[in-house]
């Protein structure tokens, strides 16, 4: 059975192109954009805030309100970890993802009842595009693990029955970067 | 008045006409902190600022809407033009928190009030903070050290149930803290956030409509009691503001008792 994937970007593609469930599932990719909005809160204008932080989550809600009403029960939201880190020049994009992230546990607490599993797994910064300087020691420090790092495996547990007990959790899946 | 901790230093706290702004701002000041109560309307923040100058402190109330840049901008540059300077700004004011399903939620009715007073303002006062704060942190040893202390919730570290917009905005401060403690650390600027659960005028009042919620907050609270806005919270910001705190920054303080103990 398809999941259904709402979001854009090559994080969003590949989800799509590999994540399949038995179970009724939606993932939902946030819309963190390392190449928009970067610099100093000294320069940070009214119209970024919009577009690196107002609009991305209003459609992050929109999204968990799609998946809701599309019967989904499994769902999936995908968020760099630069919200747990917090990033350097980087303050909006960390408040998306991490207002993103706690949006999660809300869910979780809310449709539970109703069977419906809701978690985060978040990935390296530079999945969205965000330099993993930015994140200070955390991304200085060599990864725990080698090799490509592919969040596909996660995501698809996520989305089974086998993790029908597992809500409001985030799983980090970036080989052992941030801990 | 005896013990002056924040002598000489200058503190703006928005939402500071009632609960734990005010509660803060009565701390800071009881320090010797001269403190502008930023508060949206006059009739709140003017009668704080009196009671505080009567209790023997220096405290002024600037009228000011967190959820307008331009607000904020005045109110700090307003207050180095009359103190000479700004060591502490603390972002309390927030705005919304009406119970909702997540599923029929609206944007404008349960969201966008929280993102603008949580959200952007915290945003807002940190850009027309910034370079006083850095000044303030180039200052001797001892007489000042930039300090910007977002308020949040133990509620945007677990979600809520009741609220669940409510947490993303508390969350988000808290990421603001940690991205700036990293930006501004080489200033020696600090940046932290608290998360109180505290006898704030909404509670007290939730409290009276159904004393059986505070029955069941008490009973969670390992210290079997809600946060004196003052004595608990006052306190904890009073730390954070200070020197004693000057090596921590990008940290949450969950001030509730021990209630939320998931860090």
């Amino acid at each position: 059975m398809s999941v259904l994937v709402i979001g854009d970007g090559p994080v969003a593609d590949h989800i799509r192109a590999t994540v399949n469930s038995d179970v009724d599932a939606a993932v939902i990719v946030t819309d963190v954009d390392g190449r928009r909005g970067v610099g100093s809160i000294e320069t940070l204008d009214d119209a970024t805030i919009d577009a690196v932080f107002e609009q991305p989550m209003q459609r992050v809600i929109a999204g968990l309100q799609r998946a809701h009403a599309a019967g989904a029960k499994r769902i999936v939201v995908i968020v760099p970890t630069i919200g747990m880190s917090g990033g350097d020049r980087h303050a909006v994009h960390a408040a998306l993802a991490e207002a993103a992230r706690i949006t999660v546990k809300s869910a979780a607490r809310q449709w539970g009842a109703d069977g419906i599993t809701v978690n985060a797994v978040a990935l390296a910064p530079e999945e969205f595009g965000v330099d993993p300087k930015v994140s200070g020691p955390v991304a200085i420090a060599p990864r725990a693990l080698t090799g490509a790092v592919d969040p596909a495996n996660a995501v698809t547990w996520l989305c089974s029955d086998a993790a029908a007990h597992v809500t409001g959790q985030t799983v980090v899946c970036d080989g052992g970067l941030w801990m | 008045m005896d013990v002056s901790r924040l002598e000489g230093r200058v503190a703006i706290v928005t939402g500071a006409g009632q609960g734990v702004g005010e509660g803060i701002a009565r701390r800071l000041a009881r320090e010797g902190a001269v403190v502008v109560v930023a508060a949206r309307r006059a009739e709140t923040g003017e009668p704080v600022a009196t009671s505080i100058r009567d209790d023997g402190g220096r405290a002024e109330c600037i009228v000011t809407d967190v959820a307008d840049g331009e607000s904020v901008q005045n109110c700090v540059d307003e207050t180095v033009r009359r103190f000479g300077r700004l060591d502490i700004m603390v972002h309390n004011a927030f705005m919304g928190g009406i119970p909702h399903k997540l599923e029929n939620a609206r944007i404008d009715k349960h969201w966008t009030n929280m993102s603008r007073t949580g959200v952007w303002a915290s945003l807002f006062c940190a850009r027309a903070a910034m370079p006083h704060l850095v000044a303030s942190s180039k200052r001797p040893a001892g007489t000042g050290g930039g300090r910007l202390i977002l308020i949040t919730s133990p509620s945007g570290v677990e979600g809520s149930a009741n609220i669940p917009l409510y947490s993303p905005a508390k969350a988000a401060q808290r990421a603001i803290a940690k991205s700036l403690a990293r930006e501004w650390g080489p200033h020696g600027v600090t940046v932290n956030c608290i998360g109180p659960v505290a006898g704030s005028p909404a509670l007290l009042t939730a409290f009276e409509r159904n004393p059986a919620l505070q029955d069941a907050i008490e009973a969670r609270t390992p210290l079997g009691r809600v946060g004196d806005i003052t004595e608990d919270i006052g306190s904890v910001a009073l730390f954070l503001a200070g020197d004693d705190s000057a090596f921590v920054t990008g940290q949450t303080i969950i001030c509730d008792g021990g209630s939320f103990l998931g860090l």
